[in-house]
C-alpha cells in the first residue's frame, strides 16, 4: 500500500498543470482508490464510489461526495503518506517546528487538491503549484502597457462598477481571494467553486481531526521510550 | 439599470445566493427560511472559509507536534489498523 501512495503524488508534481485533468489521471486516482478501499477491506464502498463517482458527473449534488465516508478514507491514506514525506524532508535539516507544520498544510492542501479529481477550478490552481501563479502574475504586469489601458478603461469601468452594489462587489473579491485560483471568476462560477471548496475543507478538517485523534491515542497507548 | 454589465441579472444573483444559503450549513442554522441579504450572505461564507482555513492550520500545527514525537512507521500501522476497524 505504502509505495502505491508514494508514486502517485510524486508524479502529479511533474505533470504540467494543463494535463492535471487529462483521463489518464482520473483513471489512475480511482484506480488508486480502489486499491485502497480493497485492502481497507470494504470494498462496496470504495469500488461503487469510485465507479459511481466517475459515472456521474453533475447530476448528484456536487457537494455530496465530499461527505462519503470512501472519500475520507482516501484522502486520510493520501495525507498521512504526504506527511511521512514531510517528516523525511525536514529530519536531514534543522526545521522548526513552523516550516514543518507549514509543510504539512500545504501536503494537506495539495492532496485534497488531488481529491478533487481536477474538476474544479480551485484544485485545479492548487496543484499548478504557487509558483506557476506568481510567474503569470509578473509576465502580465511587465506586457501591459499600462498607461493606454487605464486611460481607456477609466471611462469605460465606472459605467460598469455602478451596475452591482458595491458592497455585493467587494465581498465577492474577497472571496474570490480565498478561494484559490478564482479571483477573476464571474458571480456564479465563483459561488459554485467556493460551496465545492468549503465542502472539501470541512472534509480535511473532519480528516485531519481524526488522524490528531487517533494519533494521540496510539500515542498514549504506546508510550515507548524515545 | 441592472443588465446593463453583463448577463447576470440581480434576480439571478440572488437565485445563486439562495442556493449558496442552501448549502452553508451554518446559514441554515441562523436564519430558517428568512432571505438574507447577498452582502451579508458572502460576508458569512467569506468568515466561514477563513475560518476553516484556521482550524486546519490547527490540525496541522498539532499532527506535526504529535508526529514528532511518535515513529511514524507505528502511526501508520496504527491508523491503517484503525480505519479496518471503523
Amino acid at each position: 500500500i505504502l509505495v502505491i501512495l508514494s508514486t502517485p503524488i510524486h508524479s502529479h508534481r511533474s505533470i504540467p498543470h494543463s494535463s492535471i485533468t487529462s483521463p489518464a489521471n482520473r483513471r489512475w486516482v480511482v484506480g488508486f482508490e480502489m486499491a485502497i478501499s480493497n485492502a481497507a477491506g470494504d470494498p462496496a464502498a470504495g469500488n461503487e464510489g469510485g465507479g459511481e463517482r466517475k459515472r456521474k458527473r453533475r447530476e448528484d449534488p456536487p457537494v455530496a461526495k465530499w461527505r462519503t465516508e470512501g472519500e475520507q478514507k482516501t484522502y486520510s491514506s493520501k495525507l498521512i503518506e504526504a506527511i511521512r514525506r514531510v517528516r523525511r524532508s525536514s529530519a536531514a535539516e534543522a526545521a522548526t517546528d513552523h516550516s514543518r507544520s507549514r509543510a504539512v498544510r500545504v501536503a494537506a492542501d495539495r492532496a485534497l487538491a488531488v481529491a478533487a479529481r481536477g474538476r474544479t477550478r480551485w484544485s485545479r490552481a492548487i496543484l499548478s503549484g504557487r509558483k506557476l501563479k506568481l510567474w503569470v502574475r509578473a509576465r502580465a504586469c511587465r506586457r501591459k502597457p499600462l498607461g493606454n489601458i487605464t486611460a481607456a478603461s477609466a471611462s469605460y469601468s465606472h459605467t460598469t462598477r455602478k451596475s452591482k452594489p458595491p458592497a455585493l462587489e467587494r465581498k465577492a473579491r474577497v472571496l474570490g481571494r480565498l478561494v484559490p485560483g478564482c479571483r477573476k471568476l464571474p458571480l456564479p462560477t465563483l459561488l459554485e467553486e467556493a460551496s465545492d471548496y468549503i465542502a472539501a475543507l470541512e472534509m480535511q478538517v473532519r480528516a485531519m481531526s481524526a488522524i490528531a485523534e487517533i494519533l494521540s491515542a496510539a500515542g498514549v497507548a504506546a508510550a515507548e521510550p524515545m | 439599470m441592472s443588465s446593463r454589465r453583463s448577463r447576470i441579472s440581480e434576480e439571478e444573483i440572488k437565485e445563486l445566493i439562495s442556493n449558496l444559503q442552501f448549502l452553508l450549513p451554518e446559514s441554515r442554522r441562523r436564519q430558517a427560511a428568512t432571505r438574507v441579504s447577498a452582502a451579508k450572505l458572502l460576508k458569512e461564507t467569506c468568515n466561514y472559509i477563513e475560518s476553516l482555513h484556521r482550524e486546519v492550520d490547527d490540525l496541522s500545527d498539532r499532527l506535526t507536534e504529535l508526529l514528532a514525537t511518535m515513529d511514524i512507521t507505528s502511526a501508520q500501522a496504527e491508523i491503517v489498523r484503525s480505519l479496518l476497524r471503523s
